[in-house]
């Protein structure tokens, strides 16, 4: 088979940046926005390597695809200045409070509108680990999926995919075109070019709603939901250790551990340094959390 | 949202409190025939409107051998209940739930009150009541368990959410726990298996009273801190086989007991949060929620506590006493507003201690809710012109009050900055937290709409400039002089000048103190701690008499004579001679009537107390509409009288 017809789809998807702590919102079952810094999720990002990859080699059209609002559209970018050829993003409000089953429905819808030869995306979310939302998909529309992927070889009809398989064994498998492939590992995702960030500044992003997909809206979101959230718990905090008083002490110098020892709520940590240290310093922290290189 | 922790919901039990915040059960001296009153009903309400999502009622006597304050209430007799549900529903109408506390205080009491026996496990006096008690036969346990049962009934049908039993630092059960007070040696006593015994017979009753159905906690005394006493690390064991048991459903905690009540309720002196590390260390072993309670007065620190996971609830006390509506400002991120508690201890602690009604130095609504509480305060019918001298206090709650009311209110000080005595008092040693007073209340006045004019000196002409309606002189007052001999002369100064640093010191000095409080202890400790030798003569039985009541006796005196100052009772100073470098005190015993010197000194200080400073009153009087005079300008007083009057004025003109 010649590969000129080649076309892949590579879902993007945003995760949470798992270094800064995250909050839970009061009411109901959620994570606060604020103070959340969303990245793309890694994994995504080496599938769309790996579709640039045969891009390069091969020549095949890249269609890059986020579901969400439009800050997503930095995500797009993001794929645009790495090479991608197409991008989608797919939101409406109706697809709120939707489980992975409502959320497969339009996934699959998409699939068959676009219907890739293949589709990438990465195996698992940096923050909340499994997403069963594209085997579902690629299942709904007699799609093979390999998962857990960490390299992929194209051959005449079809592709074999080596994967991860138990402790630490390795399996390839086979699977004919179309087919899905969520990929564990893989090519480094390249660093775009400044022309190619600035020319994907002006990249136009398709948008698409519900009504694109011809799906009911009561197919999507919460209506199309089996899940609802009952109740939510908070998760209980993990203490952090404070020395407590030691019970073999004598009770009159505990009082004193108690008395001179507590938490000293109102002062914060005071560091003298010289200017040139401060200044090392902040921009250490700065280039750590990514905001300067 | 500023305190995702704080407000954020908890189950406790079949219950899910709204927020983390429990108005703490305290005694209040409001019942009413030993029956729940009125005014309780109002003040605990008025926190549950304030934002609290919890609140614990007052400790409940389940038995009549436990008298120990006159104005308990008696949960064991059914007239209780249409009382409750009284105060149930109207706390249930702001989405607050509400607990109640039942116990026995053991023997923390004495009989005077029921003229029963005290009943204890083992016939050990407490330190406080000095009343031995009678040695509890094992059905006299019993009968306390059924009495437990019958008061928790009594609770349920008075709408309450739950129930929390004592077993903290004030209890029959803590006593049986304890090695301290439990010498027995039949089944309830000796081994932990066996001290445990009776206590838990007090929650198996409870629970099977009430049914799976209902909440049940107990507040258990996380350390007792005396030598023989529980540790944080038997607690720990017991708290987990209370838990093993499966009747509780939370763990709140208190600390200490009456051989150290300064560290039930510490006061200003003792660090903020000083029992999180108690809490912390309960928490780490079990898994029910767990509550911390002890000098945690604002939302900030409460946050850090739960995000910590040092706790699960955090107990207010004073710090909604103070201001029953942080909650509800911390919520608006409105912290500007909130009225932060400084653990003062006279208005609260120091009444309840006395048998008076629960009050509080900064906020004189408590216990008067119904009158006074959030939503009576009317606008003016008429509209005046207000004048208020002095910026103390008294004079900031007095332009704070007819402002709101919509008067047109100017405050005046001669100072440069509001304050009054505040400004003065602060600067005893550990008394920084008293500046928070200032602190509270002057944002206030402007955001009440008053016109504040400092560093001008009000005279009875530049009133009669003013014309004004109202005349409000809030002048304070100032130390006097001590009435004998050479009390003017060299070398001899006040506690102000001496704070102030108006005046230099020698380094050997001796401070006659007439005033008995922190007003002469905080001066002494603030000599001292700049390395001065410092002696001090009363008349009073002891340095620091009425320290007392606050909590404030035993650490002040213990940080004192670990500085090195020196103490002399009992004597009546008659005179004072000498040059500077070379005083010396005459005086005599006020029993046996000697006399004897005492010296040489480089420099003496006098605390005798205040005068007023009513001049300006009394060029005014006859001469305006409308003339009133507040706090210390009228009778030299404390800050709560001043705070009081100033609100009363502020109300009524």
């Amino acid at each position: 088979m010649s590969y000129k017809d080649l076309h892949i789809l590579v879902l993007l998807r945003e995760v949470s940046d798992p270094r800064p702590p995250a909050r839970v919102i009061t009411r109901g079952a959620g994570i606060s926005d604020r103070g959340l810094r969303r990245v793309p999720n890694p994994a995504d990002l080496v599938a769309l390597e790996e579709a640039l990859v045969l891009k390069d080699r091969l020549g095949a059209r890249v269609t890059v695809l986020a579901v969400g609002p439009a800050r997503l559209d930095d995500t797009l970018r993001l794929a645009f200045s790495m090479g991608a050829d197409r991008g989608i993003r797919f939101w409406d409000h109706g697809l709120e409070g939707g489980d992975a089953v409502a959320d497969t429905r339009s996934l699959a819808r998409i699939l068959t509108i676009l219907s890739p030869t293949l589709v990438f995306t990465g195996n698992r979310l940096a923050d909340r680990g499994d997403d069963p939302v594209p085997a579902l998909a690629a299942a709904a529309v007699d799609m093979p999926c390999i998962g857990a992927a960490i390299s992929l070889t194209l051959n005449k009809n079809g592709v074999e995919g080596l994967r991860k398989g138990d402790r630490g064994s390795r399996q390839v498998v086979a699977a004919p075109f179309p087919c899905a492939v969520l990929f564990d590992e893989g090519a480094t995702p390249r660093y775009p070019s400044v022309e190619a960030v600035t020319a994907s500044l002006i990249a136009s992003i398709e948008e698409w709603e519900l009504a694109d997909l011809g799906l009911p809206f009561w197919e999507a979101g919460a209506t199309g939901a089996y899940l609802a959230t009952a109740e939510y718990g908070a998760p209980r905090p993990d203490p952090v250790r404070v020395v407590t008083p030691d019970p073999q002490l004598p009770a009159f110098e505990r009082i004193i551990s108690l008395l001179s020892g507590g938490i000293k709520a109102r002062e914060g940590r005071t560091l003298s340094v010289s200017a040139e240290d401060t200044v090392e310093g902040l921009w250490r922290i700065l280039s750590e959390e990514g905001l300067v290189t | 949202m500023m305190f995702p922790y704080l407000f954020s919901p908890v189950k406790l039990g079949t219950v899910e409190v709204k927020n983390r915040i429990s108005f703490q059960p305290h005694l209040t001296n409001l019942a009413v025939d030993n029956l729940p009153s009125e005014r309780q009903m109002y003040y605990w309400g008025e926190r549950a409107k304030g934002g609290a999502g919890l609140i614990i009622t007052e400790e409940l006597t389940v038995h009549p051998t436990d008298m120990a304050y006159e104005k308990l209430i008696d949960v064991y007799h059914k007239e209780v209940i249409p009382g409750f549900k009284k105060i149930t529903d109207y706390v249930h109408q702001f989405d607050a739930h509400i607990f109640a506390q039942l116990n026995h205080n053991g023997q923390q009491g004495d009989g005077s009150n029921s003229r029963l026996p005290v009943w204890a496990p083992s016939p050990i006096p407490d330190v406080l009541f000095r009343e031995t008690p009678k040695e509890m036969e094992p059905e006299d346990i019993e009968e306390v368990a059924r009495y437990f049962a019958k008061s928790a009934i009594h609770v349920r049908e008075g709408g309450f959410d739950g129930v929390e039993i004592q077993f903290g630092h004030s209890s029959l059960a803590r006593q049986f726990l304890s090695p301290l007070t439990n010498f027995r040696s039949d089944e309830f006593g000796g081994s932990l298996e066996n001290r445990m015994r009776a206590p838990l017979k007090f929650i198996a009753a409870v629970r099977k009273a009430v049914g799976n159905d209902f909440t049940l906690g107990i507040r258990m005394c996380a350390d007792e801190m005396i030598p023989g006493g529980l540790d944080l690390g038997q607690v720990q064991e017991i708290c987990a086989r209370f838990e093993a048991s499966g009747l509780i459903d939370f763990m709140d905690l208190s600390i200490a007991t009456f051989y150290n009540l300064y560290l039930v309720e510490g006061s200003m002196h003792t660090p903020l949060g000083y029992t999180i590390p108690l809490a912390a260390g309960v928490r780490e072993k079990i898994k029910l929620p767990v509550f911390c309670t002890g000098r945690i007065n604002d939302p900030v620190m409460a946050e850090k506590v739960l995000a910590a996971g040092q706790a699960d609830m955090i107990g207010m006390c004073r710090a909604l006493i103070c201001d029953p509506f942080m909650p509800k400002k911390a919520l608006e991120g409105r912290l500007d507003d909130i009225r932060y508690c400084v653990a003062d201890n006279q208005g609260c602690i120091g009444r309840i201690g006395l048998n008076k009604s629960i009050g509080c130095i900064q906020n004189p609504a408590v216990g008067r809710e119904k009158e006074w509480g959030e939503g009576t305060l009317e606008k003016a019918a008429v509209k005046k012109k207000v004048m208020i001298v002095g910026g103390g206090p008294g004079g900031m709650w007095a332009a704070k009050m007819a402002g709101r009311r919509g008067h047109k209110v100017t405050l005046y000080d001669r100072n440069e900055t509001l304050g009054g005595q505040v400004l003065t008092a602060m600067k005893g040693a550990g008394r920084d937290e008293f500046g928070v007073i200032a602190r509270n209340e002057k944002e206030q006045v402007s955001k009440a709409g008053a016109q504040v004019k400092l560093g001008v000196e009000v005279t009875p002409e530049l009133v009669q400039t003013e014309k004004p309606d109202v005349v409000i002189v809030a002048t304070g007052s100032r130390p006097k002089e001590h009435p004998v001999g050479g009390a003017d002369g060299p070398a001899v100064c006040n506690v102000w000048q001496v704070l102030n640093g108006e005046v230099e010191l020698g380094a050997n000095v001796c401070l006659i103190d007439y005033d008995g409080h922190q007003r002469a202890t905080a001066t002494a400790e603030f000599l001292a701690n700049q390395g001065k030798t410092v002696h001090m003569i009363t008349s009073s039985l002891f340095i620091g008499a009425e320290l007392g009541p606050t909590q404030d006796l035993y650490l002040s005196r213990q940080r004192l004579l670990q500085k090195g100052v020196t103490f002399t009772p009992d004597i009546a100073v008659m005179e004072i001679a000498g040059e500077a470098g070379a005083k010396t005190i005459k005086g005599f015993n006020v029993y046996s009537n000697q006399w004897a010197e005492w010296g040489p000194y480089d420099t003496v200080v006098l605390a005798m107390g205040q005068k007023v400073n009513d001049d300006l009153y009394m060029s005014l009087k006859g001469k305006v509409p409308e003339l009133y005079r507040i706090g210390d300008s009228v009778a030299p007083r404390k800050v709560d009288m001043a705070i009081w009057e100033g609100h009363r004025v502020g109300r009524e003109i």
